[in-house]
C-alpha cells in the first residue's frame, strides 16, 4: 500500500446503475444509482460517507463530485477528487484517501453515456447532445487533426502483428471469452446475445486486425464501489475484498498519436509495483480482470500481466478451450468473468473492479470461481493506466 | 469548408508551424545533450534543459506502422504512417505515405521527407523509397 503507518483498506460495497444502450435516464441519474446502490450494499449509514471520488474521462463528459454530493444529500464530505484517466483511478484515489485518513468511508463512481459524439445513432436524440468543450490535455491534437487523428492504438496492433505475427484468431480468443462469460451475467449489455469465432472471424474488419465486436461500445451505465479501512469493514455486512496493492503506471500524455507504441514502459512500471509491494506474482492468482477496451489493448495486457512479450498469440492458444469458448490461462486462471467492456458494456473498467468483488466474495452466481482468493485488476492501457490486487478478507 | 491548418498554436509550437509554412520541416532538439524531441516541447525530457532549438531531419526514415485512414468522400483513403526518422529510435512524424499501394503497404520500408500543399500551408509527407 503507501508504506509505514498506513491503513489497510478494503472495498465494502459495490453498485451498478442498469448497462443498456438507452437507459431512458440521464447520465447523471446513473451515476446516483450507482452511487446510491453502492452505499446501500455496503450497510455505511448515509450520514458517515465522507469522502467521494470520481473521473473526467477524455472522451466523454459526465458529472462531478459536486454534482452527486449534492444531488444525494452527501453533508459530510471533507474529502472529494475527480482524478484524470484511466476510470479505475477513481477507486486507487479513493484507497489512497482511506489509507492516508482523509476520510473514512469513500464513495467512488464513474457514469458513461451513449453521448452523440460517440454514437451516430445517437445524433437524432435530442437527449444525447454533450456539452461542447474542447479537451487536449497533450497539446498535440493540431499535429494530427490535418490527418483525421488516426488512431495510435491501431497502428501499434499493425506492429504487433508485423512483428509477432498476430493475427485476427488471437483477438477473437479475448472477444469471444467475454462475450461468452456475459451470457452468465444478466446485467451486461449483451447478456443474450452470443457470439460464435466463426460470427467474431466473419465480422468486417475496419482497423488493423479488428471489427467493430473489437471496441467496446457506448452504453448508458455507471458504477460505484465504498471503501474503508480493514479494520472498519469488519463490523460491516459484507466479506471485505482487501486491496493488496495499488497503483498507476503513467509514462505518457492521454494522446494516442505519437507514443502508442507498446514500449510496454507503463504496463511494466504499473505490474512492477503491484507484484513488489504485495509480494504475490501472477501464478498466485485465481481470476485477472484485464481491461478491453480495444480486444488489442487486452492483448498487449495479456503479455506484460504474465511476461509473454511478443508471444500473446502462442499464449493465448495454448489458454484456449475451444469447447467452451472461453480462455483459461495456465489451466485454471479465468480472464474477465462478467464480460468484460466488450461484453458487459463500457463502463471503462469498473466492472472489472466490481466482478473482483463479487468473485473474492463468492456471489458471482454461476460465473463463481472455486475458492477465490486473489485477483488482478488492469486498467487503461500503455501511457495511461492503473490497477490493484484484491484478496477476500 | 476546408479548414485551416493549424487549428491552434502555442509558444511551443509556433516555429514547427511558420517553417512548415514555407516548406520545410523543423523539429525540437536539445542544444545541450542533441536529444530530438517531437511533438513540440519547452524542455528536455533527458537532460531538463530548457535550451531547445529547432534543426531540420536528414529526411530519412523507415516506416513504423501505418493506417489506412478515410479522408472526404467519393475520395480514396490515404496511408498514415508512423514515420520512425533515422535521427533517434522512437521518433516519430506521422503523416501521410505516397507511393505505397493501399493493399501492399511495407513496414520498414525506407521513406524519404517531402510536403504537400494543403490550404495555405504545407504538410510533411513521406514518399515510399530512399529518395536517390
Amino acid at each position: 500500500m503507501t508504506g509505514g503507518g498506513a491503513n489497510k483498506v478494503a472495498i465494502v460495497g459495490i453498485g451498478s446503475s442498469t448497462l443498456s444502450r438507452d437507459a431512458g435516464r440521464s447520465v447523471g441519474a446513473l451515476a446516483l444509482d450507482a452511487v446510491r446502490n453502492a452505499i446501500i450494499d455496503s450497510g455505511v449509514p448515509r450520514d458517515k460517507i465522507d469522502g467521494v471520488s470520481g473521473i473526467y474521462s477524455t472522451d466523454q463528459p459526465t458529472v462531478w463530485p459536486g454534482y452527486v454530493v449534492e444531488s444525494l444529500g452527501l453533508k459530510n464530505i471533507v474529502w472529494s477528487n475527480c482524478a484524470s484517466p484511466p476510470s479505475a483511478n477513481t477507486v486507487t484515489e479513493g484507497i489512497l484517501a482511506v489509507a492516508a485518513g482523509a476520510c473514512d468511508y469513500a464513495v467512488c463512481y464513474h457514469a458513461k453515456f451513449r453521448w452523440d459524439i460517440v454514437s451516430g445513432a445517437a445524433r437524432k436524440d435530442p437527449l444525447r447532445r454533450a456539452p461542447r468543450s474542447t479537451f487536449d490535455p497533450a497539446m498535440t491534437m493540431p499535429l494530427v487533426e490535418p490527418l483525421g487523428v488516426p488512431n495510435g492504438m491501431f497502428s501499434a496492433m499493425q506492429r504487433h502483428a508485423h512483428e509477432f505475427g498476430t493475427t485476427r484468431e488471437h483477438l477473437g480468443m479475448i472477444v469471444v471469452n467475454n462475450r461468452t462469460w456475459a451470457l452468465q451475467n444478466e446485467a451486461a449489455a449483451f447478456r443474450d446475445v452470443p457470439l460464435s469465432m466463426e460470427d467474431y472471424l466473419a465480422a468486417p474488419q475496419i482497423a488493423p486486425l479488428m471489427s467493430a465486436l473489437d471496441m467496446d461500445m457506448p452504453i448508458d451505465g455507471a458504477m460505484a464501489v465504498v471503501i474503508t479501512t480493514a479494520e472498519r469493514a469488519s463490523d460491516l455486512p459484507n466479506r471485505p475484498a482487501i486491496v493488496e496493492a495499488s497503483s498507476n503506471g503513467l509514462t505518457g500524455g492521454t494522446d494516442f498519436f505519437f507514443r502508442a507504441f507498446d514500449s510496454y514502459a507503463a504496463y511494466r512500471v504499473l505490474l512492477d509495483r503491484l507484484w513488489s509491494r504485495s509480494g504475490l506474482s501472477i501464478n498466485d492468482m485465481d481470476v485477472v480482470n484485464i481491461y478491453d477496451g480495444f480486444s488489442s489493448l487486452a492483448l498487449e495486457w495479456i503479455e506484460a500481466a504474465f511476461d509473454v512479450r511478443g508471444e500473446a498469440g502462442g499464449f493465448l492458444e495454448d489458454s484456449w478451450d475451444a469447447e467452451a469458448n472461453k480462455l483459461s490461462f495456465f489451466g485454471r486462471i479465468p480472464m474477465s468473468t462478467h464480460g468484460g467492456n466488450l461484453g458487459e458494456g463500457r463502463v471503462q473498467g469498473l466492472g472489472h473492479v466490481l466482478e473482483a468483488v463479487r468473485q473474492l466474495r463468492g456471489t458471482a452466481d454461476s460465473r463463481q470461481i472455486d475458492d477465490a482468493k486473489l485477483a488482478l485488476v488492469v486498467n487503461g492501457n500503455n501511457p495511461v493506466n492503473a490497477g490493484m490486487i484484491l484478496r477476500a478478507g | 469548408m476546408t479548414p485551416i491548418w493549424p487549428t491552434r498554436m502555442d509558444h511551443d509550437t509556433v516555429t514547427y508551424w511558420n517553417v512548415l509554412r514555407e516548406g520545410k520541416l523543423v523539429l525540437c532538439r536539445c542544444k545541450q545533450c542533441q536529444t530530438w524531441i517531437h511533438p513540440p516541447r519547452a524542455c528536455c525530457p533527458s537532460c531538463w534543459s530548457d535550451d531547445i532549438g529547432h534543426e531540420s531531419p536528414s529526411g530519412r526514415a523507415t516506416l513504423f506502422s501505418y493506417l489506412v485512414q478515410p479522408t472526404a468522400p467519393n475520395q480514396p483513403p490515404e496511408v498514415i504512417g508512423w514515420a520512425e526518422l533515422a535521427e533517434q529510435k522512437e521518433l516519430f512524424v506521422v503523416a501521410t505515405v505516397e507511393g505505397m499501394p493501399l493493399d501492399n503497404v511495407q513496414i520498414g520500408a525506407p521513406l524519404t521527407l517531402g510536403f504537400r500543399e494543403q490550404g495555405d500551408t504545407n504538410l510533411p509527407v513521406f514518399f515510399a523509397g530512399d529518395g536517390k
